[in-house]
């Protein structure tokens, strides 16, 4: 038995009720030796126990560069003979910054063990010895056997045996695993069911002693594969029969459950993967600048050292009072230790500080975005979130704009408008939903409103029975989706996890074809009052690849259908031939798509008993086989079954575009930004979405895949291009020069691009050109091999915009991610950036906060910059005159707090506060925000600018008391009060001017 | 739930917070504050010529009589200098220059004569000047205890690591120990006012009251003060006195209050110069207190220096300086010709641009940013 599971990669082995037997294996471990095979049901989120606080804190703090830099001076400074500045002045800053970022840490680790034990404590039922106590979720083992109450969660990964529903089917809410709020439901094998479901249940339970056999952990949260081997029988089990840790039982009152899983070993343990550092470019060019300042430390250092070799090689000659300057009499050796004594002097120049401000300034920063009214959406109650805090300015500075379509410039709420059936349209997209004459359904006890279509005719079809393809369409309507119904007032409320099936189900419930509830095993619909039963004999579910799902139903009078809806393309290819509605039916399609509708097809296929019983053999045995090879066996069994399909029209769905959303593009269009579409719908959709929301121009020339890829090919794409567009418009439209065009392409024509590699940057050089870029019909993964494309061949910064699942590569492929908060659950907002609940707040998070931000931490960095090389540079100046000794020209505590307190106060409050502009304005002249797409104000021209300035401050802070204090009975100590009282007051009256520098 | 708010949704974009599910949670709506909405009240003060034109007037106009009060106060000080280094041969000074080691026993005494062309009166500061002494070289600088000068009794016996090598010697602590109290400054100063009717007289010099009074009462302080009657020498029992001195610290001077650590020659040479040109106070020439004459009538002077202290073995220079003061501190027009020198460009920068903007400045009067 264990064989034949090891044989088909099914080696994670669980018995039920027996502790003995697992416990032994239970995951240990001492120092570094880890053994045993099931982890504990202990969630171990912190990091740190009290023994390896400290080394662990220091070990990932050190690995800042910085900060090692910043160890150096201080060990360097520990070295008696070169410390030119106490040992104190630098390690207070670099122990007050490792200490706070420790004691971050730690809060952080504290709540993560309060949370921790919190939820390791929490309560749920163990079967133990034919009784239910209870137990915290950290006693539970691999094999015990629970109840899961009603809204409990569920402490491990189990596998469900029966529950107190009929069929032992149960509902469980997965909002906290993909953040979609509607109910699944799972279903247990109907041998456990049946032999499970007896009162008392603990008996029966407490004997039960299957074994299952299944995969190894992992974090594929919608897959599972595995046998449960019981009284001699082999049953297999998939992701249906499994509740997953974390999710919620709903509308059950009781659920029993064999645990399979427990701790780390559990899916949403495994699949919580590492957030990936983003790095702006501003922290770059920092980065660079702070290489730079070190390497010219470094320089000058030595350049210091050898002046003061030549220095001591001429004291030498001396005998008398300061040949003791000269260190064992030996220049060379002089010249060798104060190169250190310089590093160190020089050192500020780079203060540790810097880095604290500027994360201290991004938090800020990222707390006003949270806070501000303008992108707080009451219906929902969200307030904008920066999720990730160091990308502030960066939104300053957004050159692509790649956005979803779907839910992000549409609402993704879904109104069925029109439909198509035996090649007869009905309703009428041209008026708007609102006014869209309500149609008398007073005849259906069901409706609930929310049908905008008017199609008395239809309905008049239906009830008189005439036509009987326009019945089978609202029958596969009402059966071929996964919606769950929910029985609230005596009225089904569905639960849907895609807002189009949720449309299209509802459509059917106003014209009478009702659908109440679902089985595993059937479907139950009321047709017109006729309450009809449909075994489901197999679900072919949708994936992004198939674009379809089909269902297999046994009619009540004994039929085999199998209903089919999907994308047009997808359908259109498996249909019978000679089709009377084809032609028909295609002009339709175009129809709704130039209404900006989504459009399904909806098919049926009489299946005959025979092959039926054929294909579900094989399907039976697919089950058992591994995973990879299962998939694609799955595919092509699917793609057997649904062929000769018979097409039953057309359904439309209208998406309406979001509130603001052409303001907000023809603002964000002004300020420079390229947006680009990508969306997995089709051309012509996609296009006429591009043209209301004016993401187009009624004006604007297609430049589609054919044309393109002549420019593309020819020598000079570049110029044919150019050349191809003036003649063209020459003979059009005389005397117009500019001309727009925008690019279209699909999915398919996309991936020719993975074979040729040289076109991306002509291809990019001509988008450059054109008003925007759609792309249509393309997969996730190549929305995100879109995003790598522009920032592979551009120096812009870009943001990607999108709502659901199948934009969370490309959030995460991007500069910057954002994430609408919308209907499609949270999957897009826990993987983004920034996340916003309407699409227009955009223009207030780039134009506003990020232009801010950019504005703000440019100035910052450049202040900080000659603030600080200013204070450090005077030691150079100084040197000369002290015989190249690296002393000091300030009191050292002076050093330690000039960055830290005397001048650190103005500049954070300008980097918190600055506005060149009331937010007003920069929404009124959005040209402002090319600034930042620029970089015009952190270019390396300004930066050396403030270099200059700061060598040219140091001069004066230098020369000018130097010229007053020379050949004075001033000592030294007045010299280096007045110097740092020069350096101070200049700091912080610069701060004021900086403000105005544009 | 989808169905039923259907109609709420579609009808009017805004439906109420407290919809299917609302109820008890708190609003996560952000506050309405100007801190949050960052609203808070700014001044921004815009560039334009009508306030930068005047700014510019401003500072030339208050930089220039600033510049020329400190000018003309640095002017009105009288100092006169006299360099007795002698690396000339016609110096007189130039035998001692030229055979000279720190511990010569014999004294070597040169004679200069000068001649003041103005009469110089109330308190006069003489000065002794050095150049090319690298006063602020760094392990220079650190080469002292600070907690031996202030009388502490076991750094006495034990100075500082930082006094090496001027620490010990012959297995004694040297008191006051380091590269600073080592090299101090030895020469001694006369002077002498040769009164038209051929008498010879020398000018009285006070040596209290030239350094710091936080100096003299604070930092330093000789070991075991606070007692009675205390005997410097026996104090300084056992400590030997630094290598280039030809006293020990107690016989600086003969009166007790200004012996010492806390004789005040000692003290001034303590406090290291910023440059290595500089000058310290030597001595103060008092008014007479009658008040009739001047401290120093025009006449002929000489001085007379005991020529100890070596400074040509690294090019170095010895000056005596005679200087009044005033409310700025010693001559320096420097600062003076500093502040003209700012005010007068910044004037002169007003009324190029004053010009510019008049000739051309009407292009665009109207801001086109409004805010």
């Amino acid at each position: 038995m264990a064989q034949e599971g090891v044989e088909s990669g099914l080696t994670w082995e669980v018995r039920a009720n027996s502790r003995h037997y697992h416990k032994p294996k239970q995951k240990n471990s001492f120092m570094c030796f880890r053994w045993g095979r099931y982890a504990d049901n202990l969630v171990r989120s912190y990091k740190y126990s009290p023994l390896t606080f400290l080394p662990l804190t220091l070990f990932e703090q050190f690995q800042r560069v910085a900060n090692l830099y910043f160890l150096l001076m201080v060990v360097l400074q520990c070295v008696p003979v070169i410390s030119s500045i106490p040992w104190y002045i630098s390690i207070i800053p670099l122990f007050t910054v490792l200490s706070i970022r420790a004691l971050k840490d730690l809060v952080n680790d504290m709540a993560r063990r309060r949370s921790d034990s919190w939820i390791n404590s929490r309560p749920c039922d163990v079967l133990i010895s034919q009784s239910f106590n209870t137990a915290q979720w950290k006693d539970l083992f691999v094999g015990d056997v629970l109840r899961i109450r009603k809204d409990q969660v569920i402490p491990a990964d189990l596998l469900l045996l029966c529950s107190s529903e009929p069929h032992s089917l149960c509902y469980v809410e997965t909002a906290d695993i993909d953040g979609e709020t509607n109910l699944k439901y799972r279903q247990a094998l109907s041998a456990t069911h049946n032999e499970l479901t007896s009162h008392p249940s603990e008996e029966a339970l407490a004997a039960f002693d299957g074994v299952v056999l299944c995969e190894e952990p992992n974090n594929r949260l919608h897959t599972f594969r595995g046998q449960l081997h019981w009284r001699g029988e082999c049953l297999l089990l998939d992701n249906e029969h499994i509740l997953l840790r974390g999710t919620v039982l709903r509308n059950t009152e009781f659920a029993y459950g064999l645990t399979i899983y427990t701790g780390a070993d559990t899916k949403i343990l495994r699949s919580c993967g590492k957030v990936r550092m983003k790095i702006t470019r501003m922290e770059k060019v920092f980065n660079k600048v702070v290489i730079g300042i070190v390497v010219s430390v470094l320089m000058t250092a030595l350049l210091l050292a050898i002046g003061s070799g030549v220095f001591s090689a001429w004291l030498m000659n001396d005998l008398g009072v300061m040949s003791v300057l000269v260190v064992d009499s030996n220049p060379v050796y002089t010249g060798f230790l104060v190169y250190w004594s310089y590093i160190i002097l020089l050192s500020p120049a780079m203060p540790i500080i810097l880095y604290i401000t500027f994360e201290v300034i991004h938090t800020v920063h990222s707390q006003f975005i949270g806070s501000d009214l303008e992108m707080y959406w009451q219906p929902a109650d969200k307030p904008a979130q920066a999720r990730n805090t160091s990308l502030s300015e960066e939104l300053g500075q957004v050159g692509y704009l790649l956005s979803d379509k779907t839910g992000t410039l549409t609402q993704n709420h879904l109104l069925f408008r029109q439909c198509c059936i035996a090649g007869e349209i009905y309703g009428d997209a041209s008026v708007r939903a609102e006014d869209t004459e309500p149609m008398d359904l007073s005849w259906n006890p069901f409706s609930r409103g929310g049908l905008y279509m008017s199609a008395p005719s239809l309905v008049k079809k239906l009830r008189g029975q005439e036509c009987p393809l326009s019945r089978q369409f609202l029958t596969a309507m009402s059966l071929c989706h996964t919606v769950m119904a929910e029985w609230k007032n005596e009225a089904p409320v569905y639960q849907a996890a895609s807002p189009d099936e949720e449309a299209l189900v509802c459509a059917a419930r106003e014209l009478g074809w009702v659908f109440l509830s679902r089985t595993r095993d059937f479907i139950v619909v009321s047709e017109l009052g006729v309450t009809r039963q449909y075994q489901l004999l197999a679900l072919l579910d949708f994936t992004s690849q198939r674009r379809r799902m089909s269902v297999l139903v046994r009619e009540p009078e004994g039929g085999l259908k199998l209903y089919c809806k999907g994308a047009d393309i997808v359908i259109l290819e498996r249909l019978q031939k000679d089709f009377p509605y084809l032609e028909r039916s295609e002009t339709a399609l175009e129809l709704f798509s130039q209404a900006c509708l989504r459009t399904l097809c909806v098919a049926v296929r009489s299946v005959p008993e025979a092959s039926w019983e054929q294909w579900s053999k094989i399907l039976a045995q697919s089950a058992a086989m591994a995973t990879c090879e299962r998939d694609a066996l799955l595919e092509k069994l699917y793609d057997q079954m649904e062929r000769e399909l018979q097409l039953l029209g057309v359904t439309a769905i209208e998406d309406r575009l979001q509130e603001g959303v052409p303001e907000t593009i023809a603002l964000l269009q002004q300020a420079g930004l390229k947006i680009w579409v990508l969306t997995g719908d089709k051309k012509e959709t996609a296009v006429n979405i591009g043209y209301s929301c004016k993401l187009l121009d009624s004006d604007t020339r297609l430049l589609e895949w054919q044309e393109l890829r002549q420019i593309l090919q020819s020598p000079d794409p570049v110029v044919s291009f150019f050349k191809g567009r003036q003649t063209e418009l020459w003979a059009v439209d005389k005397g117009r020069t500019e001309g727009k065009t925008a690019i279209v392409l699909t999915g398919p024509e996309l991936a020719e691009f993975d074979q040729r590699p040289d076109w991306g940057t002509t291809f990019m050089s001509l988008a450059a050109g054109c008003q925007s870029v759609l792309c249509c019909r393309v997969t996730p993964g190549q929305k995100a091999e879109i995003v790598t494309l522009v920032r592979k061949h551009t120096n812009s910064v870009t943001m990607s915009i999108g709502d659901g699942a199948n934009d969370v590569n490309m959030i995460k492929t991007a500069h910057v991610g954002v994430g609408i908060a919308g209907v499609e659950g949270g999957q897009a907002v826990q993987n983004a950036d920034f996340a916003l609940s309407q699409f227009r707040f955009l223009q207030r998070l780039l134009l506003v906060h990020g232009r801010w931000s950019y504005r703000r931490i440019s100035i910052f960095l450049r202040y900080f910059l000659f603030k600080t090389c200013g204070f450090a540079l005077v030691h150079i100046w100084f040197g000369f005159l002290n015989g190249f000794s690296a002393q000091t020209l300030y009191e050292n505590w002076f050093i330690a707090l000039y960055t830290v307190f005397y001048t650190s106060t103005p500049i954070m409050l300008l980097a918190f506060f600055e506005q060149d502009v009331s937010s007003e304005s920069s929404l009124r002249w959005p040209e402002l925000y090319k600034i930042g797409q620029r970089q015009e104000l952190s270019s390396p021209l300004l930066l050396s600018l403030s270099l200059l300035h700061a060598v040219y401050a140091s001069l004066i802070f230098f020369f000018i008391p130097c010229g007053v204090f020379y050949n004075t009975a001033f000592d030294y100590q007045t010299m280096a009060v007045t110097v740092s009282m020069a350096a101070t007051f200049t700091a912080i009256i610069e701060d004021h001017p900086q403000q105005q520098t544009f | 739930m989808m169905a039923s708010s259907y109609n709420a949704k579609d009808e009017d974009g805004h439906i109420t917070v407290t919809g299917p599910g609302g109820g008890t949670l708190r609003s996560k709506k952000p506050e309405n504050t100007a801190f949050k909405q960052q609203r808070l009240p700014a001044w921004q003060p815009i560039l334009t010529a009508g306030t930068v034109l005047p700014a510019f007037f401003i500072i030339g106009l208050i930089f220039i009589p600033i510049g020329i009060g400190l000018y003309v106060t640095s002017n009105n000080i009288k100092e006169f200098e006299v360099d007795y280094t002698g690396v000339d041969m016609s110096s007189p000074c130039f035998n001692c220059s030229q055979n000279f080691s720190w511990n010569s026993t014999t004294p070597c005494t040169c004679t200069i004569p000068f001649f003041l062309e103005q009469p110089y009166e109330s308190n006069v500061f003489m000065y002794y000047g050095l150049s090319n002494f690298y006063q602020n070289h760094r392990r220079y600088v650190k080469s002292r205890d600070d907690s031996q000068l202030n009388g502490d009794m076991t750094s006495l016996k034990e100075p500082s690591k930082e006094c090496e090598p001027y620490a010990y010697h012959d297995n004694k602590p040297i008191a006051p120990c380091g590269a600073i109290a080592n090299s101090m400054f030895n020469d001694t100063l006369e002077l002498f006012y040769n009164d038209p009717n051929g008498t010879k007289v020398q000018i009285p010099l006070t040596n209290i009251g030239i350094a710091w009074w936080t100096d003299k009462h604070v930092k330093f302080k000789n070991p075991g003060a606070g007692e009675a009657n205390q005997n410097l020498t026996a104090v300084f029992q056992g400590t030997t006195k630094p290598l280039n001195w030809r006293r020990p610290v107690y016989e600086l001077d003969a009166a007790a209050n200004n012996n010492g650590f806390i004789n005040e020659d000692f003290i001034v040479w303590m406090r290291t110069a910023a440059l290595p040109t500089f000058r310290k106070l030597y001595r103060i020439i008092k008014s007479p207190s009658n008040g009739m004459m001047p401290t120093m009538p025009r006449g002929n002077y000489t001085l007379e220096v005991v020529y100890n202290y070596p400074v040509r073995s690294f090019e170095g220079r010895k000056r005596m300086i005679l200087s009044t003061i005033s409310w700025m501190g010693g001559k320096n027009p420097f600062l003076g010709i500093a502040y003209i020198t700012v005010g007068s460009v910044c004037f002169f920068l007003g009324v190029v641009l004053l010009i510019i903007h008049h000739k051309c400045g009407n292009r665009n009067n109207s801001a086109d940013i409004s805010n």
